[in-house]
């Protein structure tokens, strides 16, 4: 299923993570990152492996998974491997596709300069990393 | 005003202070002396509360001196911080509100930095925001390990 470039400007436009770009903005996004595609199944970061970099999902679905055990599951415009890069450490979840998934891929030492050089996405970041402490923290109460 | 400034520290110092603190480890110099400039004192008693659950948060605090509890519910001391440490962050990026109180251990001293002085902060500078996400990504590997064992 292949998209155009204006498709996927349009798609990633759309992405929460990239909201506040301008269209220029994302078309050097768009430029900087690999589209990756994989099939249903596939094991993208491997719990306890050096993780392999950061992970935007444009279409499709993954199942975040501990010891085996499925914790949630990520779909368009949610994004991965951005822990373990800035941790410097191995990801502590399998993430396997459920189902073909197209995605962005960016390589874990580009990630630092990647979000300095646009702030907003930085921002989107820090928001949805927050939510995430808090749904974390959540488990625990 | 809520709190009035005890004024024993002057910009110079909180910047100093300030600077060796991880969570803005590596922010600009004018970064730096904008912060010390909205940073307020604050001084509290032993046993009283800085935040409180369930409150939409008005600011970040960093501990200069004393010691506080993070609280949740009537008696869950979910950690102890110290001089260096920060807190109130979360409730700031989110605008969601409080998820546990803060009570100081002995009398304490912070700098309070408004919500909107920090967001203005982190629109300004990526290294701040960059050390807060990294920062937040530690607390949630943490709270996923304990959830684990």
């Amino acid at each position: 299923m292949a998209m155009s470039q204006q498709e996927l400007i349009d798609t990633l436009s759309g992405l929460a993570l990239f909201a506040d770009l301008s269209r220029p903005q994302v078309e050097a996004v768009a430029h900087k990152m690999a589209e990756e595609s994989y099939p249903t199944g596939q094991r993208i970061l491997r719990q306890g492996f050096t993780g392999t970099g950061f992970y935007v999902i444009v279409d499709g679905e993954v199942a975040v998974k501990i010891d085996g055990n499925e914790i949630s599951r990520l779909g368009k415009g949610d994004f991965f491997g951005e822990m373990s890069v800035l941790l410097g450490e191995p990801p502590v979840a399998d993430i396997v596709t459920t189902r073909q998934l197209r995605v962005l891929h960016l390589g874990g030492p580009e990630l630092e300069g990647f979000l300095r050089d646009y702030p907003p996405v930085m921002l989107r970041m820090l928001k949805a990393v927050a939510t995430r402490l808090r749904n974390a923290n959540r488990w625990r109460s | 005003m809520r709190y009035r400034a005890a004024v024993a520290l002057s910009d110079e110092q909180k910047a100093k202070f300030l600077g060796d603190v991880p969570l803005f480890a590596g922010i600009s110099a004018e970064s730096m002396s904008r912060l010390a400039a909205v940073a307020g004192e604050q001084d509290f008693t032993a046993g009283q509360f800085i935040v409180r659950q369930g409150q939409v948060g008005t600011g970040l605090y960093v501990i200069v001196d004393g010691s506080v509890q993070v609280v949740r519910g009537a008696d869950d001391v979910l950690a102890t911080l110290t001089a260096g440490d920060f807190f109130g962050e979360l409730s700031v990026i989110d605008q969601q509100p409080r998820n546990a109180s803060v009570q100081a251990a002995q009398p304490t001293t912070v700098l309070a930095v408004a919500s909107w002085d920090l967001l203005a902060l982190l629109e300004q500078d990526p290294a701040l925001s960059l050390n807060l996400i990294k920062g937040l990504v530690v607390r949630v590997r943490a709270a996923g390990e304990q959830h684990r064992h």
